[in-house]
């Protein structure tokens, strides 16, 4: 038994309890329900977290090599961003959202087929590790734990994508907020949301986080080509639709600082940036062929 | 600048050249061009990712059939990153980048220079969609030491006016943080000039070395020696890393050697080299082995190992056989009478030998080790020669790239990277705070502005009047 796939399970669990336990809090208002989901959350990153280090120790390297390990990243870093985002504004509706949305992801990372989960050791390419760091880590006997490219790349790049899940998330609570508030009469479950106008602003937080990360992404991704492949930049499929989605932020970033875009139009392009995104990160791996057949 | 516009319009004696050069000035400097520009070229460049870009035509004949191929053509869909409607998108939003620049910048920096207001008015404060107000039972004095206490631990810069009882303080933060925009704006021009650079005055080019093989370096006084190439493996089986030792030579001497491998490559001289691929080698093997065949017998007598270009005695007769040359997928061209490998994998791999008779050559067959005595090697003799086996040469696929636009790319990306920090995570903050003191109590009132992120001004707001009733 793979023991990574044992934490996957419970991790499943979790997330889908701690969803219905933000959900309970919402329409049932009881604060200790609230706490519980909190508490929850935790374990659920716990669980998480766990994911990652036993994939870690059975595979001999980060976990970010096939599409399975990626999500197993991508969900966590959104449980990060999320309880972040909690204890700093303190509003626990929007936790129904975004665990909603680590829970599909857990779904969907289950339905994978078997090619996509397994364990492998990393291929030519994608051995990326930095020389400055091995040669540091050595001196402790250590080298075995020096991260590169690979790892950079990929974080930096899922912590965007976790943003821009946050982002979205929020932009549907605005978009239903703001159509109730626009009637007059929010019912009690409506109500429950923060004002429109913090929701609007915290999405926009939320973007402003994703996208230097995801640019972060882009550029430690072609200066990793240029050192594996000889190039810095393709137009492979993954490499378009990143820049497409980043410039879909971009748009959405210029909108809103400099024409004063906000609110409903500006969620409509949070949402069709994120829309964007799950193309870049699973139809562009599915669909459409090229050099980063690895997620 | 719609001034601009209106000065030009105005303006008859400067003439319809001006009239032109500030309309071209005003399209470039909007905001909704910048809009549409993005969308567009999202929008656009979704196409080459559905249609394969550089395909040879035949593939674009099969999946979309005669008339959209020719159509595919016509717009340059097929290789549509270069193609002059996609580079004007990107001209335009350089264009669009430089002239908003021109406009913005200059302004801005001034006003970041010169930011404190010549005069407080204290009826400024009530404009300011965030503000508070806290009544403290303390002498104007004792609040203003707090209140500068409280914004110097914060780390704001202060300007302090007015008298006892009636203070007055500017304070701001973060006025850096917005150049992080033209930071970022100024990094991409770096990194589309760079592209611009690297596609003009630089090349790539891949070669195939075999183990031993030297190859002259294109646009460069060295070469390029293969000493070595191996393949490490996983227990399992799998590739682990693929690596090549390669020695550049300059007038004939070694002047270097480095081992490369995927995701280490040499850099000499600007020129970088890269382990791409790796294979065997379709015109060139270590050794053969063949064996004797006697007519009437159904097993294969004795069998030898030829090394390449080398002759051996085949035992047992009076002939002997030197290994010649070899393909690796065989194909024969009829019209050139001429033979040739179809592909570079090994196929249908061939060899040609020459037979002695003694010092006479009596034939230059080709054997097939696929296909064993398909046609007799040598003519009216009770021997027939099988080729069974052979030791193949690897080669070494080694992409080679001169780039000089990359290092100012990587210097476009390091302002960008600076860039973000300052525009997403260092906020311009200004405080107007008006200290008066009435009767007892002395009435705090403090308001401002934030460049993004409004809710950390409320917060900082509510932090600062919380640590002046707190302490």
């Amino acid at each position: 038994m793979i023991l990574s796939l044992v934490f996957f399970t419970f991790s499943f669990v979790f997330y889908i309890l701690t969803t219905a336990l933000y959900l309970g809090y919402w329409v049932f208002k009881k604060k200790w329900l609230g706490q519980t989901a909190t508490a929850m959350a935790f374990i659920a990153l716990a669980s998480t977290s766990m994911i990652l280090i036993s994939r870690t120790g059975e595979s001999g390297h980060a976990p970010f090599s096939n599409l399975w390990e990626s999500m197993m990243l991508f969900i966590w870093a959104t449980n990060v961003a999320y309880l972040f985002m909690e204890y700093k504004y303190k509003f626990k509706v929007i936790g129904m959202v975004v665990m909603a949305i680590e829970s599909l992801g857990m779904l969907s990372a289950s339905l994978l087929p078997y090619k996509f989960k397994s364990v492998e050791p990393l291929n030519p390419a994608l051995q990326s590790k930095w020389h400055w760091m091995t040669d540091l880590l050595s001196t402790w006997g250590l080298e075995k734990y020096a991260i590169g490219w690979l790892d950079f790349h990929v974080f930096t790049t899922f912590i965007g994508y976790a943003g821009f899940a946050i982002a979205f998330g929020l932009s549907i609570l605005y978009l239903i907020k703001e159509r109730s508030e626009e009637k007059g009469s929010g019912g009690a479950l409506v109500s429950a949301f923060p004002p429109s106008r913090v929701l609007d602003e915290m999405s926009y937080r939320a973007i402003a986080w994703g996208f230097p990360f995801l640019g972060v992404g882009i550029v430690s991704g072609a200066v990793w080509a240029n050192y594996a492949w000889g190039t810095y930049w393709s137009w492979d499929p993954k490499e378009t639709w990143s820049l497409i989605t980043w410039f879909i932020y971009a748009a959405y970033l210029h909108a809103r600082v400099t024409r004063g875009w906000r609110g409903k139009r500006a969620a409509y392009i949070s949402i069709a940036g994120f829309l964007a995104v799950i193309f870049l990160y699973w139809g562009v791996s599915f669909v459409l062929p090229g050099l980063h057949a690895y997620a | 600048m719609p001034d601009k516009a209106k000065d030009a319009k105005t303006g008859r004696e400067e003439g319809w050249l001006r009239t032109i050069g500030s309309k071209i000035w005003y399209f470039f400097n909007s905001l909704k061009l910048t809009l549409f520009v993005l969308i567009s070229l999202a929008v656009l460049s979704i196409f080459g990712t559905v249609v394969e870009q550089n395909a040879p035509v035949e593939q674009y004949l099969t999946q979309y059939g005669e008339k959209w191929t020719s159509w595919i053509m016509y717009t340059r869909l097929n290789d549509m990153y270069h193609a002059w409607w996609f580079l004007a998108f990107l001209a335009a939003l350089a264009l669009n980048i430089i002239v908003c620049t021109f406009e913005r910048f200059p302004p801005k920096w001034k006003s970041l220079l010169v930011h404190i207001p010549e005069k407080f008015d204290p009826a400024i404060i009530d404009r300011f969609s965030h503000r508070e107000t806290v009544s403290l039972n303390a002498g104007s004095d004792a609040v203003r030491d707090r209140l500068l206490k409280v914004l110097k631990k914060k780390k704001y810069g202060v300007s302090e006016s007015g008298t006892k009882g009636d203070y007055y303080f500017y304070a701001w933060k973060g006025r850096v943080g917005r150049l992080g925009s033209d930071f970022t704006h100024i990094s991409l021009l770096l990194i589309l000039a760079g592209a611009i650079v690297g596609s003009y005055a630089g090349y790539k080019d891949f070669f195939a070395v075999n183990v031993g093989g030297t190859v002259s370096v294109p646009q460069a006084e060295f070469k390029l020696r293969l000493d070595k190439f191996w393949i490490e493996y996983y227990d399992s089986g799998q590739v682990k890393q693929y690596k090549s030792t390669l020695t550049v030579l300059e007038d004939g001497k070694d002047v270097l050697e480095k081992q490369i491998w995927v995701n280490e490559p040499l850099d000499y001289k600007g020129i970088k080299f890269y382990q791409s691929s790796y294979g065997q080698s379709w015109n060139r093997i270590q050794e053969a082995q063949i064996a004797v065949k006697h007519k009437g017998k159904e097993a294969l007598g004795e069998t030898i190992t030829v090394k390449w270009g080398e002759t051996a005695k085949v035992p047992g007769t009076r002939y002997s056989v030197k290994l010649a040359g070899y393909t690796g997928d065989f194909a024969y061209d009829e019209a050139t009478n001429q033979v040739f490998s179809k592909s570079a994998e090994a196929v249908n791999p061939a060899i040609r030998v020459e037979v002695f008779d003694g010092d006479k050559e009596i034939a230059t067959p080709w054997l097939f080790v696929k296909y064993p005595g398909i046609f007799p090697a040598i003519p009216n003799a009770d021997e027939d020669l099988v080729f069974t086996g052979y030791v193949p040469v690897m080669y070494s696929g080694i992409s080679v790239n001169k780039d000089p636009g990359t290092n100012i790319v990587w210097l476009g990306t390091s302002v960008m990277g600076f860039g973000f920090i300052l525009a997403f995570f260092v906020y311009h903050r200004r405080l107007w705070v008006h200290v008066r003191e009435t009767g007892k109590s002395t009435e705090v009132k403090i308001g401002g502005t934030i460049n993004k992120n409004t809710l950390v001004l409320e917060k900082e707001l509510k932090d600062i009047t919380e640590s002046l009733t707190s302490d």
